[in-house]
């Protein structure tokens, strides 16, 4: 029980330093809360006006495509009929057309003008057999698209650089050599610092999310709780991941090398700014092997269409699986 | 002064190719203050890094009161760096509370703090620190666990004098409890005054073992960094030339 007891008060200890450390670093601590909010302010302005194309329509299947594609300011994409569906109750595409036996299978928003006028087009230019069908649901701006992608995305730098960077400066510098001269574990020290972390990552989340809401009023229509959840186990995820980069590496340079080597990719195939939908398979591959897809996947279904635990089941079950991972080949390799 | 606290018995050290540390053979006492001298690259702070249990040795072994260490033994030992960051941001006060977080029964704050003279600086970033009061600062967080042994590596390296002789005046307060320290150091004025046995390296090997006032005395000189330069061609750094 003393063991335990000591354990935790020496956990408590590094946990209280390093988020001291991290609250009096008045410069990263501001850069931390004020990037992500500038960045979200700045797409709002820059993706205020209205989209580039006329309309976009989104056909499943390549064959045959319609004659209404033809027309100028008609943007086609190629999708599956979930995803395609999806989009278009969002209003993210207008009209949804699927060629089927020689007729030609389409899909409107009820809610939508532009899916009204392309129905029109499409009636008037086809002359194959229609077959009709309709969703429903508003439409989000960009904005309130790309929220949960900038959230996710400071949470990625924090989780990463906050623990894979320090760990590798504490390293160079002989800290961690003075602390394993103490009773500290390894397994002390990683878990304060995973859960050091993990306060900062969340409390920073949580203020940008309230405040840039409170401003610019975006879509949030599911659990609050649900959210926290997924921003829980996806920061944890990340933090392991910091952490099992860091559990060897001794210089600076080589750990920043890698911490971009790992960012990078999640920066441009998660879906931090842009959908990947209609992109190749390998692509689409690759990003489900990616912690911050599963984080943003989730995320999205909860803020925009008001999913539930059972919808992103799987999502928060790859994410437990990167935090095992991450975790156990960190206490495994760690080296002071 | 009989009891020994280590043994050292063909104490040896590589890296790849490299022979850090060849078949040392010596034993502390308690409460001796045994320096460890020699040229850079002489092998000390390997030998300290295996005495510490910081370091597995490659051949022989080091001993425990007779016995291989015991899993407690960094609770025993206490070990001043050579080179040691503290976490940016934090106070000596901070760096204080979470050392003397991860022992059971530490020495009370406000008696390091006395016995340390870090009142001045107490609530001053670490980083903000001069030489001498980190050196004060890193030696009480060696110590707030009481510990039998203490390690100082080359503690006064880059000190102005007047640090260097307020950190003397530390160590020797510590020898006058009887504890056992164990000490790294280039400053031949500094091993004379603190330590009773030497132990002078080369190489990674002995070139002399002894009381400081018997070494000098047997080589017939007039001090140790006479001795020294005869034994291995290389002076060792005298106080005056730190003072200019």
């Amino acid at each position: 029980m003393s063991s335990i007891l000591g354990s935790l008060r020496r956990m408590k200890a590094i946990f209280v330093a390093r988020n001291l450390e991290y609250l009096r670093d008045r410069a990263s601590f501001g850069w931390n809360l004020v990037f992500p909010v500038l960045i979200v302010f700045a797409l709002a302005v820059v993706f205020s006006g209205p989209p580039r194309a006329l309309f976009v329509v989104t056909a499943i299947g390549t064959e045959s495509l319609p004659e209404i594609v033809k027309f100028p300011g008609v943007e086609t994409i190629i999708d599956r009929e979930d995803k395609a569906l999806d989009r278009l109750s969002r209003q993210q595409t207008d009209l949804v057309v699927k060629i089927v036996d020689g007729s030609v299978d389409y899909w409107v928003n009820g809610n939508s003008a532009s899916g009204a006028i392309l129905e029109l087009l499409l009636k008037y230019t086809e002359n194959r057999p229609l077959q009709r069908g309709e969703t429903d649901g508003e439409a989000i701006r960009y904005v309130d698209w790309v929220v949960p992608g900038i959230l996710g995305m400071n949470m990625m730098y924090s989780a990463l650089w906050g623990v894979g960077y320090v760990v590798v400066r504490y390293r160079q510098s002989g800290y961690l050599r003075r602390l394993k001269a103490t009773p500290l574990t390894k397994f002390e020290f990683l878990s304060a610092q995973v859960l050091s972390r993990l306060l900062v990552t969340l409390t920073a989340s949580v203020i940008v999310f309230v405040g840039t809401n409170l401003m610019l009023d975006y879509k949030m229509v599911g659990s609050i709780a649900l959210l926290l959840l997924i921003a829980l186990i996806g920061g944890l995820a990340m933090i392991t991941l910091g952490l099992a980069i860091a559990c060897r590496t001794e210089s600076k340079e080589f750990a920043d090398g890698l911490l971009n080597a790992i960012t990078f990719p999640m920066l441009l195939l998660s879906g931090v700014w842009f959908s990947l939908d209609g992109s190749p398979e390998w692509v689409q591959s690759i990003a489900q092997a990616l912690p911050l897809t599963h984080v943003l996947e989730a995320a999205r279904a909860v803020m925009l269409d008001d999913a539930g635990l059972a919808d992103i089941a799987l999502n928060l079950g790859l994410l437990c699986g990167f935090c095992v991972v991450g975790m156990g080949i960190s206490i495994k390799l760690f080296r002071w | 002064m009989t009891d020994v606290v280590l043994s050292v018995a063909g104490l040896g050290k590589s890296y790849d190719d490299v022979v850090a540390v060849d078949g040392l053979d010596f034993e502390i006492f308690k409460g001796q203050c045994f320096g460890l001298l020699g040229p850079n690259g002489a092998g000390k702070s390997t030998t300290l890094g295996m005495l510490e249990g910081m370091e597995e040795p490659t051949s022989g072994s080091v001993r425990y009161f007779g016995k291989p260490f015991p899993a407690d033994y960094q609770d025993r030992v206490g070990i001043q760096f050579q080179a040691t960051a503290l976490q940016d941001f934090l106070s000596p006060f901070d760096n204080l509370k979470l050392f003397s977080s991860f022992y059971d029964d530490p020495i009370p704050m406000d008696r390091l703090i006395d016995q340390f003279r870090l009142n001045d600086f107490l609530h001053r970033d670490t980083r903000r620190l001069s030489g001498g009061q980190r050196q004060r600062l890193l030696l009480a967080l060696a110590l707030v666990h009481n510990p039998e042994i203490v390690f100082l590596d080359e503690p006064t390296t880059g000190l102005d004098p007047r640090s260097r002789r307020d950190l003397w005046d530390v160590v020797s307060e510590l020898k006058a409890d009887g504890r056992t320290l164990i000490l790294t150091t280039h400053y031949m004025e500094e091993a004379e005054v603190l330590c009773d046995e030497l132990l002078i390296l080369s190489h990674g090997k002995t070139l002399l073992q002894g009381a400081p006032k018997k070494l000098i005395k047997e080589a017939g000189v007039s001090d140790l960094d006479t001795l020294f330069l005869s034994l291995t061609g290389e002076p060792l750094v005298k106080t005056q030339e730190v003072i200019e």
